[in-house]
This record gives C-alpha cells, structure tokens and sequence, in this order.
C-alpha cells in the first residue's frame, strides 16, 4: 500500500502496521544492546535472538488481518496478487542466490533478507497489478 | 464482462467517487469494474441490481453468449 488506504480495513492496516514496525526496531534495540552490553548466556540467547522476528511475524498477522476485513473485493485482490508477487519473487531470488552461494562463491547473505525481499517485491508489483485494471 | 455502469452512472449524474461511496468500496473498484476489467462477485453485482433499480443481466452482458 503505496499511498493514503482508500478503505477503512486499508486504514486499519496501515494504523497496525506502524506500531507493529516501532516495536520490532525497539526489540532489535534491546537485542542488540543486550548481546553487546550483558552477554547472554543459555536460554536467555535464544530468546533475545528471537524477539525482533516477533513483530515481524506480527506484520504478516496484520496483513492477514487486512486480508479478512478488507470487504472491497478489488482492493483485497490487489493484495493478494502484490503477496503472491512478494512471495515468488523473494523465493526466487533467494533460490538463486543460494545456488550462487553453493557454486559460486557468492557471499553468504541471512535468510532475514527473504523477508526484506517479500515486501520489496510486494510493494513494487502494486502500481504495475493496479495499472491493468484502468 | 461488458457492462451498461459508466450509462447508467451518467443518466444520475454521479462521478465514480459518488457510486464508489454508495457501494462502500473505492473509486478504483468503481474504474476496473466499469471497464470491464474486473468482474464483481454476485454480492457485489447485486448491489449494483438494487442501488440502479434494474436487472443484473440489463447491466452485465455475458460475452460468452
């Protein structure tokens, strides 16, 4: 979603969106600070090393969500087509570069990037999905 | 699937906004339906029955037939 959600369940989305954002910076903060600072040992590592993936899982709950209350059947179409665009094109690319990364030396990049790479591509296929419809 | 909206939008002197508001769904839902381009769903179809007072066949045309 590009610009100002035409719809309320589009408003709601971006209004969840946001903090759910916030959050997920404020928890790779104290992630970061306390693996820098308090060197966890044990069970506590696993934990810290998962909490800013928490809200990120929580952005996928929120489009979810949008996806269930959007009752503009267009809009929810839209999404849907821009989702499964960020899909194939993060596990496209992701696909290649591993088989790069196997063969060819390529440098190891974090499967966190998979993730950058789905709405990269999601919010990239919206203009070009919506352009077919005028 | 052809449809008769943009005339019949015309003949009530309402913008896509106007038929947009009325339908509870956004102007460009309005364009890709008016153009053929997407084709709404029976609820939706429907709607536009009642809100034009006129048969869903009187404004969808089936091109198939």
């Amino acid at each position: 979603m590009l610009c100002y959600p035409a719809t309320k369940a589009g408003r709601r989305y971006t209004y969840r969106l946001a903090p759910t954002m916030a959050v997920y910076l404020l928890f790779l903060f104290i992630a970061q600070w306390s693996f820098h600072h308090l060197h966890p040992t044990g069970l506590i590592v696993y934990v810290l090393a998962v909490l800013p993936a928490l809200p990120l899982i929580g952005s996928l709950v929120v489009v979810g969500l949008y996806i269930a209350e959007e009752s503009d059947e267009f809009e929810r179409s839209v999404l849907i087509q821009s989702m499964l665009w960020g899909f194939g094109g993060a596990l496209a690319i992701s696909t290649i570069w591993s088989f790069l990364e196997d063969f060819a030396q390529a440098p190891h990049i974090s499967a966190f990037y998979v993730y950058v790479l789905f709405w990269i591509f999601m919010a990239i296929s919206q203009p070009f999905i919506r352009r077919r419809y005028q | 699937m052809k449809n008769r909206l943009r005339i019949l939008r015309a003949e009530r002197d309402w913008s896509q906004a106007d038929l947009a508001d009325r339908l509870e769904v956004s102007r460009q839902s309005v364009n890709a339906i008016e153009t053929g381009k997407f084709d709404p769903s029976l609820p939706l179809a429907f709607k536009l029955a009642r809100l034009f007072n006129s048969p869903i066949e009187s404004i969808f045309t089936d091109e198939t037939e």
